[in-house]
């Protein structure tokens, strides 16, 4: 009977210890994986550091969609997205996406620069049901990666 | 009288009858009434033919262009294809909500006519709790938050026809209806354990009589899981089949929870053990289901399926708490009658091992519910929006699904009660080796993550051990009763489907893991703007852009670029394409597939000179095994009926003739 009853308390214990190593991870990595989404007024104000992953969402500025083509193929592509207040230059690598269109709204992925200029790695829209299109401060969804 | 006006007029019949029902269920279990319990069996049919006919009368709505019905004018073009008109039944939330009340129905009449027929009462009761949820959803579809019969005052000429998304693939008539159908149905085990509860049973009874629900819920949640990551990947065209998305998040905790109980439910039958908390899971199950609905439906959180606002958010957030407070409730005041038969024993027993693998589908559970919830919650308390990103996730549930993994080779080897060292000698020696050969055929193929490296030697010690379990199956059916090798095996399913239908179903989860695996840590991308006829490289295949050229069809236009690819013994032709609906501000991307078993060649058109198509931007990705993952969740599917087919009744033993004639005297 003994040796049961300590049986018993090595699979509690063993069991509440994976529980807590599992906490311990799940606690220490929703921090580092947290991504703030911001308009560029926001950015401004809070003073993003440099290498932070953000999401930057507004709209795309008339006549700010620039694209360039480098050797071998590669291209890059420019432009400025706006909250009506402040204006953030984004760039990335890449194919331009066909979510991308000036006046229309959009959310990037990516980190800032130092001096400033937003260096995307996503592009992401949101797919409505209904379709319509993004509405300036409208959220995430559906990423479309580009290297 | 108009398709509309028939399907209003069934859903107000049957949200009458579905009340009646609900009444009748309830007089017949209390006072034991079997004139109430059959006037309860023929509404709950009425009720179900009814909701068939609104759901089919909204599909033939769809069909004829029905722009007069709301639902229709906004999911529904005079140009949408009759296929894609019909599946757009379940294209948006009325339509939704209308298919899901209608396999609701068809459960409640299932349970009405053969489930009262082993265990009265408790069915009986069952079936008033089903009756319930019958009659709530029926009321929220008369109700504006999801009336999917609401009229237009004019109809418009033509509809706005349905998500680009939603047409451009096939797998949608597939994927929506199975995760509804594995939703829904957990709603009879979530009955069947309220109704044990409010009749203080002690017993298995209402597990026993609904394992095979369970086992049919869980299965379908699991492949339409599987058929929703085909679909994201065949048409969302980013080259992956998994995000994190909280739609992915919402389907993939009810299927953990239900994993975990399909499992414990094995130890409560052989040792009466883990009562209460079989019932939790079970309730735990149904009220995801329920959470998933309204975290997508709602609009809370920020989703590729995150739909239009709607009114139905704070109506499924009710009937969330209402479930919750009810179950926890009727737990807390059934906890005495709940005793298990004793403690769980050795930590080296098949209940031990289920134990642990039941605390990290918990585990599991509740950190991507952490995930999926955060956001809400921070928003809530400081206002900043956020999200939390696909690493969050990878890091703390690749290493609990390497852990599962681990477990999934080790619980079906122990035995009941304990195992001495020569069992486990005799178990693991092979499967042992077996996980060695596997890291080794990891680092040979240039896999070299140490995620995959796990999962390649843990997939192969799986693998050893339900090979193991055939041999031996089969040796012993062949030494006992002379058969031969193939009809021993054929027979070890037939005899004990639930055991062996359950090894099919692990293998297809090795499968779903390597597929993983190997895809994950072995993609190459390439991105090339090519002139036709210029091709770029990757990972041995040449890829020759032919032509680009607009395709017109009359619900919508495309840029399509013919892609020649050749290497690795491949002669195909691909088609990626941009599509333009009428309905969407930006183009769809249809990337174009050359899927294989070593690996898939995935491209996109990702861009294209508007004026003169004299160049087009390639992103072309190879993705090492991912046909494995569809392939896994075929034999997980084809595992489970196995292991819900009824086992055959017990033939008596066959005795020489001679016997026989002595006994007949």
């Amino acid at each position: 009977m003994l040796e049961r009853i300590g049986a018993r308390r090595v699979l509690i214990v063993a069991a509440l210890g994976v529980a807590v190593l599992v906490g311990t991870v799940a606690a220490t990595n929703l921090a580092s994986s947290t991504v703030y989404y911001l308009t560029p007024s926001e950015a401004k104000a809070r003073n993003i550091p440099s290498k932070q992953i953000v999401r930057l969402g507004g709209q795309v500025k008339a006549d700010t969609l620039k694209v360039a083509f480098g050797g071998g193929g590669t291209a890059t592509f420019s432009l400025v997205i706006t909250d009506g207040v402040e204006d953030v230059l984004v760039i990335a690598d890449g194919a331009l996406p066909g979510l991308l269109r000036e006046g229309a709204g959009a959310v990037v992925e990516g980190a800032f620069l130092p001096d400033g200029t937003f260096h995307a790695d996503q592009v992401i829209a949101k797919h409505d049901e209904v379709y319509t299109a993004p509405t300036v401060g409208a959220t995430p969804a559906h990423r479309t990666s580009f290297p | 009288m108009s398709a509309g006006d028939l399907g209003a007029a069934a859903v107000r019949a049957a949200l009458f009858l579905s009340l009646w029902g609900t009444g009748a269920a309830i007089y017949a279990a209390w006072r034991r009434d079997v004139r109430a319990l059959l006037s309860a069996r023929i509404a709950a049919g009425v009720a179900f033919g009814l909701v068939v006919i609104a759901a089919l009368s909204m599909m033939f709505a769809l069909a004829t262009h029905d722009f007069s019905i709301l639902y229709v004018a906004e999911n529904n073009a005079r140009e949408t294809p009759l296929f894609y008109s019909i599946i757009s039944l379940w294209a948006a939330l009325e339509g939704s909500i209308l298919l899901w009340t209608a396999i609701l129905a068809g459960a409640t009449a299932f349970i009405a006519f053969r489930g009262t027929l082993a265990i009265p009462r408790l069915a009986t009761t069952a079936l008033a709790v089903m009756f319930a949820m019958l009659t709530f959803f029926l009321l929220l579809i008369t109700t504006p938050a999801a009336d999917p019969f609401a009229r237009l005052a004019v109809a418009p000429e033509n509809g706005n026809g349905p998500n680009a998304l939603l047409q451009n693939h096939p797998l949608m008539a597939l994927h929506p209806p199975l995760l509804y159908l594995g939703y829904v149905l957990t709603s009879v085990p979530f009955a069947y354990a309220i109704a044990s509860l409010i009749l203080g049973e002690g017993g298995d009874r209402w597990l026993v009589a609904t394992r095979r629900f369970a086992l049919i819920s869980w299965a379908l949640l699991g492949v339409g899981i599987v058929a929703g990551a085909w679909w994201s990947y065949a048409v969302l065209g980013w080259g992956g089949y998994w995000a994190w998305d909280p739609v992915e998040n919402a389907a993939i905790m009810p299927w953990l929870t239900s994993t975990a109980y399909l499992h414990s439910v094995m130890v409560e039958e052989k040792r009466s053990l883990l009562r209460t908390w079989n019932l939790a899971l079970v309730v735990a199950t149904f009220a995801l289901t329920i959470l998933g609905t309204f975290l997508t439906r709602s609009g809370v959180v920020n989703s590729v399926h995150s739909f239009s606002l709607s009114a139905i958010g704070p109506i499924l957030l009710g009937y969330l708490v209402a479930i919750l407070v009810l179950s926890v409730g009727l737990l807390l005041w059934r906890s005495a009658r709940l005793r298990d038969a004793g403690p769980i024993g050795a930590p080296l027993s098949r209940e031990a091992i289920f134990l642990f693998q039941n605390v990290l589908f918990m585990a599991a559970t509740l950190t991507v519910l952490l995930g999926t919830l955060y956001p809400l919650v921070a928003e809530a308390i400081s206002g900043a929006q956020l999200s939390i990103g696909g690493p969050y996730f990878d890091r703390v549930e690749i290493p609990v699904a390497l852990a599962l993994l681990f477990l999934m080779g080790i619980g079906p080897q122990l035995p009941w009660h304990g195992a001495s060292r020569a069992t486990l000698e005799r178990q693991f020696t092979a499967p042992i080796v077996a996980a060695a050969l596997g890291a080794l055929a990891a680092l040979v193929t240039g896999t070299s993550a140490l995620a995959a490296v796990l999962t390649y030697a843990l997939g192969a010690f799986v693998l050893a051990t339900v090979v193991q379990e055939f041999a031996r199956g089969v040796r012993a059916r062949r030494t006992l009763h002379g058969e031969a090798a193939l009809a021993a095996f054929s027979n070890l399913f037939r005899r004990n489907g639930r055991r062996y239908g359950g090894y099919v179903v692990h293998l297809g989860i090795v499968l779903v893991a390597l597929a993983v695996a190997t895809s994950q840590a072995r993609t190459v991308d390439a991105e090339r703007t090519l002139a036709p006829g210029d091709s770029l490289e990757i990972a041995g295949y040449t890829v020759r852009l032919d032509a680009i050229r607009p395709v017109s069809e009359p619900q919508r236009d495309s840029i399509v670029a013919d892609l020649v690819i050749s290497g690795n013994g491949a002669s195909e032709h691909l088609r990626p394409a941009l599509v333009q609906y009428p309905n969407s501000a930006a183009a769809v991307g249809s990337p174009g597939i050359g899927a294989g078993l070593r690996d898939d060649l995935y491209t996109i058109l990702a861009a294209y000179d508007q004026r003169t198509l004299s160049w087009a931007t390639i992103r072309t990705r190879v993705i090492p095994g991912v046909s494995w993952l569809w392939l896994g969740g075929a034999v997980v599917g084809i595992g489970a009926i196995i292991a819900a087919l009824p086992a055959p009744r017990r033939r008596a033993m066959r005795m020489p003739i001679a016997e026989v004639a002595v006994s007949a005297k």
